[in-house]
């Protein structure tokens, strides 16, 4: 019962209309006087999707008029305009054809002589006594009659309309057939029982600040919702997930102690490669793909002091302990301009800048490398670029600052380190992290600066660094398998995103 | 880096040792190799060190291996026979390719194994090390064909023709070019020459004609084959004599004796090779341990030294250092501190946390960034991040704009990543044009780099990040995206004014410059109906933006 009451109190206005026009002799409704058809069917779909009405469907023909019918209508169908002609006088069939197109010309005549109305002699056709009679045809009182009612049920049509609808049906255009689906409610037993406990109150639906004022509230019931029922979607604003991600790799960086760096995306090799003692014209030089730049192709050297301290680092290895490359070092290609293809730049400015020591730094930002973009590669990636600074630095304690990142940046539990090689740094390492789905990762590169590199630059201690790309580390975290997602120009996709953890 | 397979059952002999599965990690790690994986007797691997190619077959990586589980100890001793093998030098080839180094091994059993390794060997170093040949090309001949003496000399195309491998009749070396696979594939190496570079014996048969091609005649190795003749043609000597050095190495440690040869430049300018003369370098003992954060005595030092395959003595407070001649990547102390290191064992290594009390902090234009996505999403509006990277088309043409400068990329990968964008607003209009089966209103934002060509900066350009607010619905208008200008700015305790401005991608009347203090800072518009076409969109869009890096000046 309790359940019947909170039905009846759930009821919306049309509803209840709908549910009231159920009499005790009424138990099947197909419409409902003051309201809308459309409003109609939807309040009986929601009265049916609380099991108070039964839905019926049943398939009806309908007659209407077709094309060349609505146009008759408004005259006389051919037959009945050649009977009028006729009345006046006999008329040759050569004057007949001045005022009838072929095909009606021939359909009436045939029509008139098979009933009757004309007789055809000489070339020349007359109306008959019976013909003089006639005024009009069962076809066209037909027609007038779905012109008038729009449309009649196949089911509904009276004997003489029954004739001449078989006939009109013969001829082209004239009436057509439609099938349409119309519904009609029955009342269930749930039904009656929330009828009979309808109550009369006023209910409120919607709450407005109108009734909040009037007080009209105290007096009235408010309509029960359907509180599982689904809603229409919103969306909100979101941060971009891969940014937000970024967010928080800065934010646990600098919670560990780095300070923030930068450098521009544009670079010259100087900076992305002499300052760090990559040979000119050696394979160290192109470990990784570049871009290089058509215009402008060559950008400004740093102090000539600077110049000719990496110069010599190179040619002979200068005061840095080293025996160089043995090469002649050329400034115009150092000037060269490229798209940075790493983030090692940003340290080496960095660390030309002669920090105070012990300092620990890190740069987040764009790369570009040549490759065709697929789903695991991009043409632009964002690189994270750490050193640390210490006159005790040394390559144990290295190992300890990259377990500390996999286990705080990449919820690492398990690490390995193994040989690894780059040009500016040495000793090298690669660290790898055992994730628990996809096995061993390699997290990040790293080493200890080489001499020639950080000497050169003005840093007597040894510099300390590592570089990860946290591309893949961003797509383990929001659960994506294709990397261009991270830079997802699918709208719908961001907006459906979950909330980064 | 070059990935290398090799035989595990080839491997065991080489080591001396049967290997198990479990310890594959730990002994490559010894060559500075990293494991990938094992396809029924073969085992793939990694090397990690470019400057290494004595470690890229398995002979090099079994000698380190040998090494690091102290089977052999210090620099390995390759004895090299003298001989009469002499190989003349035209001066002719100055210009084209002018250094040749050789050597002859002799007795060498050759097996597929042997064969398979000697390729891979060749593949790998004229590859990566011999920059694709240009710095370094390998020749392997079978020695008994050879007529002494050798002439390595320069001919002109038309003059000279012989069969090289693979094909069944003779070719003149301009044919060799353009008909052999090989030689299409490296004629660029010979590019502007009107003389070719070719290796010829005492009874006028062609070795072979470097860097392409191998003859029919000699340049066949088979398992017949019992002794061989090397060369490595290139420009710098240090580069092919190591290349060489590694090459001849590996079929020493299979046996092969090694023979000198006399490579003859000039009347007093003579290389015998192959030189395995060691290198030699000093180190301070007391950086050893400084730098590696070990705590060795100077006998462990010396041990560790030995099995990276290095000799060492120790002379007051400094250690000297000798390295094996197929090694050229030894330039500081650190190169044999790391050395020592891998032989001690990475995986034998504790870290160690350094106790350094310094204190983080963000990038002020960062954190204004964040700060500002943070408040924008405040209006329901989603971030975006697009890429910095399209072409012109894009930033001007489409934005019913003339071309302005921009930094152009030189070898895109496609015409549609040719440049930096210089602002961003092109961008988000793709964004939008790629969006339009989303559900509208669509309001959206980015805080991103460009690139602004820059004749005064150091990189001839300015890296500036810029912020595009931008709505797009039916009624998307300048009146509602300046409301949120004005309390973005205001937001940020900032007094603005929009000056009218002409600017053709927005409506005329409908545009304006964003000056704060005086200093324009941003544009905001509607945008022209024939610009929204052009990115198919057929709603209207309102937009700003702004100058983030100028913004942060004005801000404090």
């Amino acid at each position: 019962m309790k359940d019947i009451i909170k039905l009846a109190d759930s009821l919306q206005d049309n509803e209840i209309k709908v549910l009231r026009a159920f009499k005790p002799k009424v138990d099947h409704l197909a419409d409902l006087k003051g309201l809308p058809k459309n409003e109609f069917l939807r309040a009986g779909m929601w009265l049916d999707n609380k099991g108070l009405i039964k839905t019926h469907k049943t398939k009806t023909r309908w007659i209407q008029l077709d094309m060349l019918g609505e146009r008759y209508v408004k005259g006389k169908l051919p037959e009945l305009a050649l009977l009028a002609l006729l009345k006046k006088k006999p008329l040759p069939l050569d004057t007949l054809r001045k005022h009838f197109p072929q095909d009606e010309l021939r359909f009436a005549m045939g029509y008139l002589k098979q009933k009757g109305y004309v007789e055809y002699r000489h070339g020349t056709l007359a109306i008959t006594d019976t013909g003089l009679k006639v005024r009009v045809t069962l076809e066209f009182k037909f027609l007038l009659k779905l012109a008038k009612l729009k449309e009649i049920g196949v089911g509904t049509l009276l004997p003489e309309d029954q004739y001449a609808y078989q006939n009109l049906k013969k001829r082209k255009q004239l009436v057509r057939e439609v099938e349409r689906t119309s519904i009609h409610f029955t009342i269930t037993d749930i039904g009656k029982k929330v009828l009979q406990n309808l109550s009369d109150e006023k209910r409120i639906g919607m709450i407005t600040s109108s009734i909040i004022k009037s007080g009209s509230w105290e007096k009235a019931k408010f309509r029960r919702y359907d509180v599982s029922a689904p809603v229409p979607k919103v969306y909100p604003g979101k941060k971009q997930p891969y940014n937000q991600y970024l967010d928080d790799v800065r934010a646990k960086l600098v919670r560990l102690g780095y300070k923030e760096m930068t450098g521009p995306l544009v670079e010259t090799e100087f900076w992305h490669f002499d300052a760090m003692f990559q040979p000119q014209n050696h394979p160290a030089r192109t470990w990784t793909d570049t871009y290089s730049l058509k215009s402008p192709k060559y950008g400004k050297l740093p102090s000539k002091k600077l110049v000719s301290t990496v110069k010599v680092a190179h040619e002979t290895g200068g005061k840095t302990g080293s025996i160089g490359w043995n090469y002649n070092w050329s400034e115009k290609v150092a000037s060269q301009l490229l798209p940075r293809g790493h983030g090692t730049g940003m340290s080496a400015r960095k660390i030309s800048e002669k920090p105070a020591v012990p300092c620990k730094y890190f740069g987040l930002g764009r790369s570009y490398r040549p490759d065709m973009p697929d789903a695991s590669h991009l043409i632009e990636f964002n690189q994270v670029d750490v050193f640390v600074i210490d006159k005790n630095a040394n390559f144990k304690q290295l190992l300890g600052i990259l377990k500390q990142f996999a286990k705080e940046l990449a919820g690492a539990t398990e690490v390995k380190f193994v040989p690894d090689y780059y040009p500016f740094t040495e000793p090298s390492v690669q660290i790898s992290a055992k994730h628990p789905v996809l096995g061993w990762m390699e997290l990040a590169g790293a080493g200890i600066f080489r001499p020639e590199f950080t000497q050169s630059l003005g840093i007597k201690e040894p510099v300390m660094a590592f570089a990860f790309g946290v591309d893949r580390l961003a797509m383990y975290k929001l659960g994506i398998n294709d990397i261009r997602y991270l830079f997802s120009q699918d709208l719908d996709w961001l907006r459906k995103e979950k909330i980064v953890k | 880096m070059p990935k290398v397979e090799v035989s595990k059952k080839d491997m065991e002999k080489l080591v001396g040792k049967k290997i198990k599965q479990s310890e594959l990690d730990d002994l490559l790690s010894y060559a500075k190799c990293e494991y990938e994986s094992t396809d029924g007797d073969i085992i793939k691997t990694e090397c990690k060190d470019t400057n290494r190619p004595d470690l890229w077959c398995a002979e090099g990586i079994a000698r380190q291996i040998r090494g690091g589980i102290g089977k052999a100890k210090g620099v390995p001793e390759y004895k090299i026979r003298s001989s009469n093998f002499l190989v003349r030098v035209d001066p002719n080839l100055k210009k084209i390719r002018p250094r040749i180094a050789c050597a002859v091994v002799k007795n060498i059993k050759i097996t597929d194994e042997v064969i398979k390794q000697v390729i891979q060997m060749q593949e790998k170093i004229t590859g990566t090390f011999g920059r694709n040949r240009k710095e370094a090309a390998i020749g392997v001949y079978d020695f008994d064909k050879i007529k002494w003496p050798v002439r390595y000399g320069a001919y002109a195309p038309s003059k000279l023709s012989f069969i090289p491998l693979e094909m069944d009749r003779e070719l003149n070396l301009l044919q060799v070019l353009q008909k052999h696979p090989k030689g299409r594939e490296f004629a660029h190496l010979l590019e502007g020459h009107k003389k070719y570079p070719i290796l010829i014996d005492a009874d006028k048969n062609v070795l072979s004609m470097p860097p392409v091609i191998n003859s029919n005649h000699s340049g066949k190795v088979t398992a017949d084959t019992k002794n061989l003749f090397i060369e490595v043609t290139g420009f710098d000597d240090q580069t092919i004599h190591t290349a060489l050095n590694a090459v001849v190495a590996s079929l020493a440690d299979r046996g092969g004796n090694l023979h000198a040869v006399k490579v003859k430049y000039g009347l007093r300018d003579n290389v015998v090779c192959p030189n395995f003369k060691s290198g030699k370098i000093k180190v301070a003992i007391a950086n050893v341990n400084q730098l590696s954060g070990l705590n060795l005595t100077r006998q462990q030092i010396l041990e560790n030294l030995k099995k990276a395959r290095l000799n060492a003595s120790i002379s007051g407070n400094t250690l000297l250092v000798e390295y094996p001649a197929y090694r050229q990547d030894i330039l500081h102390e650190v190169d044999i501190i790391e050395d020592l290191l891998v032989a001690y064992g990475y995986h034998n290594l504790e870290s160690e946390d350094p106790e350094i009390a310094v204190i983080g902090g963000e990038l002020e234009l960062e954190v204004l960034s964040r700060r500002i996505r943070e408040f924008l999403v405040g209006f329901g509006a989603q971030g975006v991040i697009t890429y910095t990277l399209t072409n012109k088309d894009k930033l001007f043409n489409r934005m019913n704009i003339k071309n302005q400068k921009c930094i152009e990329i030189a070898n895109p990968v496609s015409q549609n990543w040719s440049v930096l964008r210089n602002w961003l607003t092109p961008s988000i209009m793709e964004f939008l044009g790629n969006n339009t089966n989303s559900e509208y209103p669509q309001m959206i934002f980015e805080a991103g780099d460009v690139v602004v060509p820059n004749s005064k900066a150091e990189t001839m350009s300015d890296t500036v990040r810029k912020l595009v607010f931008a709505k797009a619905h039916q009624r998307a208008n300048f009146t509602e995206i300046k409301q949120i200008l004005k309390t973005l700015l205001n937001g940020l305790e900032l007094e603005f004014e929009v000056d009218e401005l002409d600017h053709d991608s927005f409506i005329p009347g409908r545009v304006g410059l964003i000056k704060v203090s005086n200093k324009i800072v941003g544009i905001i518009g509607e945008l022209h109906p024939s610009v929204l076409k052009r990115w198919r969109l057929e709603n209207p869009v309102a937009l700003f933006e702004l100058n983030l890096t100028e913004l942060l000046k004005l801000v404090v």
